[in-house]
């Protein structure tokens, strides 16, 4: 039974699939990262990737440009991002609590002008794997690394950005001075609505294309609700990640190859009940991080809305 | 003073800034009314008051952070609108709040860094940052190290991060909203260094500070604000602290209680070759040996960052041993959690006050029963009694003198002292048997001093074991019976009150042994 | 100010939601009409166009209407009710309003049913797919005989299969997609014992992603040939075409999704038990038994893509499965 599993095609099947599946995780958990750091919990991010991931289908299908498409799904997830942004620091609503709302708004919109705008599930011909000259032909490696599509590249270098930004740059740094102490980081003159609105309407933009990435690049269809819970995993991650962009990721490739691996376990017939092998990314991924990672604070300042003087 | 209109920082100097008619209210409070006050440059101006007489308010408006109600800015005689801390850094006003406004998961570098521009523009340039950093420290003595994370520091080396930050912005005008607070007698006096050193640069500095020594030592000219009122301003010439306590409080204090002497009987808390990592992980404490007796006050003097966080943490179940044992009547109680302890009548009064003490978004009534408020007469079967908890809170409030505008104000918006004020009630209301007060007149004015010395001496008297760490030697001086000096996570000596001068102790907390 | 601030965002969100339920729900608001109009609500869990489940029966509906005529026959629904909550208050609600039969379409509906039914006498609830009325005079029960579509499409899949791998995508291993999978192996295996179906069940009925990259990975495992069922198929179906292995669907049509690798579809039609129960009211029964759609009465359909050329042989083998299941000389689950 298990020796079926250490071949060549299934080991390349599996982190190949893992690599390809963590795609619109990258995205929008990338994007979360950056609001929490800020000290904003947007809990609407599947709304976010709903809206996105129709705008990019529907832009394209009537276009027949998927560039188009990802610039129809980056605007819509602003726009989502920017109203996230004014409820949570104009209003200074409960964050956890708008967030939901705005799930809900996106749901239920994307479902209304799909079947308004569509009426049926129909099929876009999406991006298309880019071809490498030789190094998509080479044995494993090519097919592993150099056999997947823009936005799937684009999500892995994404995280890398992230990285930079937090890390390396005077934005970082004011980003995550914002979400650790909006006092003080107002006492030196940066302004923490100003931050606040810039990571919440790029997390935004970023769940945008993190449904544009299932609605034209893997999956070339849009359905009602297609998401399917993936935003929140997406939150979730955030949190395994503590915070970092790398770690995210590392969160994100195990979810995602846990899940291939269990569509394996299935395929090659292993007497596993399959109620348990679907609950298997969930279950190993939450003991692997609760194993190998030291756990870490979050933002202290994470959903506290700021007002000067207190 | 030199007489060029430069400072040597380069920045403009500012040679006379004016706060007129200033007022400002919150909900339930006047926390100035119509004050007038100014500084100029190389000039040291002290501002004085009680607890919640509003000198940290009227600092706020001066630096942007409250608008006034009422009232003019002018700054070299013309009038300055300042909006925001972007205004007041810009027309060179740096400001040291007394709770510190530092990032305490970001680096020394970080902080001083956050919101300037960058040499490298959209990158961090923390290299060359650090580079300055301790070009500024050599020059003024601050010793830190750029690289640290902030809440790994010491209250002092924080504090010393926060006079960086504002040099390093170039402030011609610099706010010290309870600098000295938190330093200990030598830092202090290197502290007064600094600032003189700056003085003489042609600096305009404000000084707030409840030691009256220090204001007279430092000062040129001193204020006096009370219940937002400005009482008067006085040349620090003629000035005495007798007549700067009267301009305060309006009344003369005298509160003294001296130290009757006291049977100790049995061991309290007995502390056997305690070892304990510090947060970086580096030795903290390195084989502590303590015996407490009841009624008894056992003073640990040191300079900070010698052990005494961790020692403290250790006692109170919030840190882990790497060896060694605490001994609590007679039984080991080494590991146990916080709340087990404190089931043992132990009570702790921590440094950081407004980070372990309090929680700022909970009212003043809900703070007050942090401890108790699943038990009688707070709360029975689970649920809360409203009427005890509120007769409770006015009681305390009273007692300590606690300005709050009511028991349901949310403790964010008290002034520093009356927040302290409101720790040592609740630790001190449960007549603990055994106490660990970590600084506990920190930021106090002298009345509210004076009172916490009298609870502490009638603790003392009713059996209660005390550990008092602090770093005034005064205050140790003034209520031990016993004084152990730590240095570098060790027991230098421990010696009778009787026995005990501020030379000998000053030089054992350098480390010199006995 | 902060209460204005406050006031404002609390609205602002009750905007949102009310315009998020607005969505979901699709509700048709009811208006006074004659009592010689039946009126039927129907509950689903997907959305009326989902090429699956939903869509049977919505389908369904719009049939019977078509038959009767729009002003005799009122169709209400509420779709994307995946939240069994939801559902529940629905179902009162359009009972509350004297709808004359409400429809229950999802297993998981089952327990709600149970409890609101008694309350409510006087209408006539179905719930499907099941066989169970809980003995309650009002509920009926029906139920597809997903099976045997599954057998015919199972032995046509098998001829059409050359590396003789097929892969089978499902949601959860229970109800009618239980059935189709379970039949579908049993008409492989009477085709050609050597033939591997490989069955993968994602956990889930909304996944489009998971169901695309579990129809990948049967590819990868050697699959030329796919099937599945339920609303998330369409993820699979793409993932097949992308990688131009053959389509058998069931439920609803889905040549439409992708015309060049759809083969043939098992489509529900469960009008012919609609109008069975609706005469049965009409008569004064309201519920109590249960029905089932099968090749037989006519309510399973093996509908071909005109699009796809079928080979004569694997044409004939599919038509005389389904005459011998019609007549009973080929049995599922013997
Ligand atoms: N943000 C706020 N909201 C409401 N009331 C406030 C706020 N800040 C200060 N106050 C009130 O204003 C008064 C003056 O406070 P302030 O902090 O200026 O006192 P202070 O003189 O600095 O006292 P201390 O010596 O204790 O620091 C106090 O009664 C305080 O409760
Ligand atoms: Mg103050």
């Amino acid at each position: 039974m298990i020796e079926k599993f250490f071949t060549e095609a299934v080991l390349v099947g599996i982190i190949a699939s893992g690599i390809r599946l963590a795609t619109p995780y990258l995205y929008a958990s990338i994007g979360e990262t950056f609001g929490q750091r800020s000290g904003v919990l947007n809990l609407g991010v599947e709304g976010q990737m709903l809206l996105g991931a129709f705008a990019a289908f529907y832009v394209s299908l009537t276009t027949g440009n998927l560039w188009f498409g990802l610039l129809a799904a980056m605007l819509t997830g602003l726009i989502m991002g920017l109203g996230m942004a004014f409820v949570s620091i104009n209003l200074q609503a409960v964050q956890g609590i708008s967030g939901i709302g705005f799930y809900l708004f996106g749901l239920g919109l994307s479902d209304l002008l799909f079947q308004k705008l569509m009426g049926t599930v129909v099929t876009v011909s999406g991006f298309r794997p880019i071809y490498f000259p030789v190094l998509s032909d080479l044995p494993i490696v090519g097919q592993i690394f150099f056999n997947h599509n823009i936005l799937v590249y684009g999500a892995y270098a994404m995280v890398f950005v992230a990285w930079f930004v937090l890390n390396k740059t005077t934005l970082g740094l004011k980003i995550k001075a914002v979400g650790e102490s909006p006092e003080a980081a107002d006492s030196l003159g940066v302004s923490v609505s100003k931050i606040r609105y810039l990571t919440i309407s790029f997390g935004g933009m970023m769940s945008g294309i993190a449904g544009a990435s299932l609605s034209i690049a893997l999956l070339n269809v849009f359905q009602q609700n297609m998401t399917s819970g993936l935003g929140f995993i997406a939150v979730a991650l955030v949190y395994f990640g503590g915070w970092r962009p790398i770690a995210v990721m590392g969160g994100a490739l195990l979810f995602s190859m846990v899940n291939s691996l269990q569509l394996w376990v299935q395929v090659l017939n292993i007497p596993i009940p399959s109620d348990f092998a679907v609950m298997m990314p969930y279950v190993l991924t939450i003991i692997a991080l609760v194993v190998t990672v030291q756990r870490v604070r979050p933002p202290s300042a994470l959903t506290k809305p700021f007002e000067r003087g207190h | 003073m030199s007489d060029s209109q430069l400072l040597p920082t380069g920045q403009k100097k500012i040679n006379h800034l004016e706060m007129i008619e200033i007022s400002k209210f919150f909900p339930g409070v006047i926390a100035n009314n119509r004050v007038n006050f100014d500084v100029k440059a190389g000039e040291v101006h002290a501002l004085l008051g009680e607890n919640g007489a509003g000198k940290s308010t009227l600092m706020k408006v001066l630096y942007g952070l409250y608008p006034p109600e009422e009232g003019a800015i002018k700054l070299d005689g013309e009038q300055v609108v300042i909006g925001s801390p972007v205004d007041s850094i810009g027309l060179g006003i740096g400001m040291i709040h007394q709770h510190f406004m530092l990032v305490e998961s970001l680096t020394v570098a970080e902080n001083v860094a956050l919101g300037l521009a960058s040499t490298r523009g959209p990158l961090t340039d923390l290299d060359i940052v650090s580079q300055r950093i301790q070009e500024l420290s050599e020059i003024y003595g601050l010793q830190v190290d750029p690289k640290a994370l902030i809440w790994q520091l010491s209250v002092g080396q924080q504090q010393r991060v926060e006079i960086i930050k504002a040099l390093y912005r170039g402030a011609a005008l610099l706010i010290l909203d309870e600098p000295t607070a938190v330093l200990t007698p030598q830092e202090v006096d290197e502290f007064f260094l600094t600032m003189r050193k700056m003085m003489d640069d042609g600096h305009a500095l404000i000084f707030i500070s409840h030691k009256l020594h220090e204001v007279l030592d430092i000062s040129h000219r001193i204020s006096v604000l009370r219940d937002g009122h400005m009482i008067g301003t006085i040349p620090v010439e003629g000035a005495t602290k007798e007549k700067l306590a009267e301009m305060m409080v309006g009344r003369e204090i005298g509160l003294k209680k001296e130290r009757v002497s006291n049977e100790k009987s049995e061991k309290k808390l007995i502390l056997k070759n305690i070892s304990a990592q510090s947060d970086r992980g580096t030795p903290a404490l390195k084989g502590i040996d303590l015996e407490v007796y009841s009624g008894e006050i056992l003073g640990v003097a040191g300079v900070s960052g010698n052990g005494q966080k961790e020692l403290a943490e250790v006692i109170t179940g919030l840190r882990n041993v790497t060896s060694g044992q605490v001994v609590l009547e007679d039984e080991d109680v080494t590991g146990l959690s916080p709340k087990e302890l404190i089931n043992r009548s132990l009570s702790y009064i921590p440094e950081e006050r407004m980070r372990d003490g309090m929680i700022k978004e909970f009212t003043v009534a809900e703070n007050l029963i942090l401890r108790e408020y699943d038990q009688l007469p707070f709360a029975n079967n689970g649920f809360l009694n409203l009427k005890n908890i509120s007769t409770h809170s006015d009681e305390m409030i009273k007692s300590f003198n606690v300005k709050t505008p009511s028991q349901e104000t949310t403790v964010k918006s008290l002034s520093g002292g009356n927040i302290q004020k409101l720790v040592l009630a609740r630790e001190l209301f449960r007549k603990p048997r055994t106490l660990i007060a970590a600084q506990p007149t920190r930021g106090l004015d002298i009345g509210a001093m004076e009172y916490v010395h009298l609870r502490l001496l009638e603790q003392r008297e009713e059996g209660t074991a005390t550990i008092l760490i602090s770093e005034d030697l005064d205050e140790i001086l003034a209520l031990s019976d016993r004084i152990a000096v730590i240095f570098e996570g060790e027991i230098m000596g421990i010696i009778d009150r009787e026995e005990a001068t501020t030379e000998r102790l000053g030089l054992m907390m350098a480390g010199v042994v006995e | 100010m902060k209460k204005i601030q406050k006031t404002l965002a609390m609205l602002l969100l009750v905007v949102l939601m009310i315009s998020a339920c607005g969505g979901a729900e699709n509700e048709a608001t009811v208006v006074e009409v004659p009592a010689d109009i039946f009126k039927v609500a129907v509950v689903m869990p997907s959305a009326i166009n989902d090429l699956a489940f939903s869509q049977s029966m919505y389908d369904a509906l719009l049939a019977i209407q078509a038959d009767t005529g729009a002003d005799s026959f009122e169709i209400v629904y509420s779709e994307g009710m995946f939240i069994v909550d939801d559902a529940a208050a629905a179902i009162r609600d359009y009972a509350s309003q004297g709808f004359d039969l409400v429809i229950a379409h999802g297993s998981q509906y089952g327990s709600s049913l149970q409890e609101i039914a008694p309350d409510f006498l006087e209408t006539s609830f179905a719930w499907g797919t099941t066989v169970d009325t809980f003995g309650l005079p009002n509920i009926f029960a029906y139920e597809a005989r997903a099976e045997e579509g599954g057998y015919v499409n199972g032995v046509m899949a098998t001829m059409l299969s050359e590396s003789a791998v097929i892969g089978v995508v499902g949601p959860i291993e229970t109800g009618d997609a239980k059935l189709y999978v379970d039949g579908f192996a049993v008409g492989a295996a009477a085709t050609d014992a050597g033939t591997e179906v490989n069955t993968n069940w994602i956990g889930s009925f909304s996944d489009v992603a998971l169901a695309s990259e579990a129809a990948q990975t049967h590819i990868g495992a050697g699959a030329d040939v796919l099937t599945g069922t339920a609303q998330m198929v369409v993820g699979a179906i793409g993932a097949a075409e992308e990688n131009g292995a053959l389509w058998f669907g069931t439920q609803s049509s889905q040549s439409s999704l992708a015309p060049s690798i759809v083969v043939a579809n098992q489509v529900y039609r469960w009008e012919v038990v609609l109008e069975d129960m609706i005469d049965l009211i009409h008569g004064g029964t309201y519920g109590g038994q249960s029905f089932e759609i099968t090749l037989a009465n006519g309510g399973l359909v093996i509908e071909f893509n005109g699009d796809y050329a079928l080979p004569a042989d694997v044409q004939s083998a599919a038509d005389a499965t389904i005459a011998g299941i019609i007549d009973g000389s080929i049995s599922v689950f013997p």
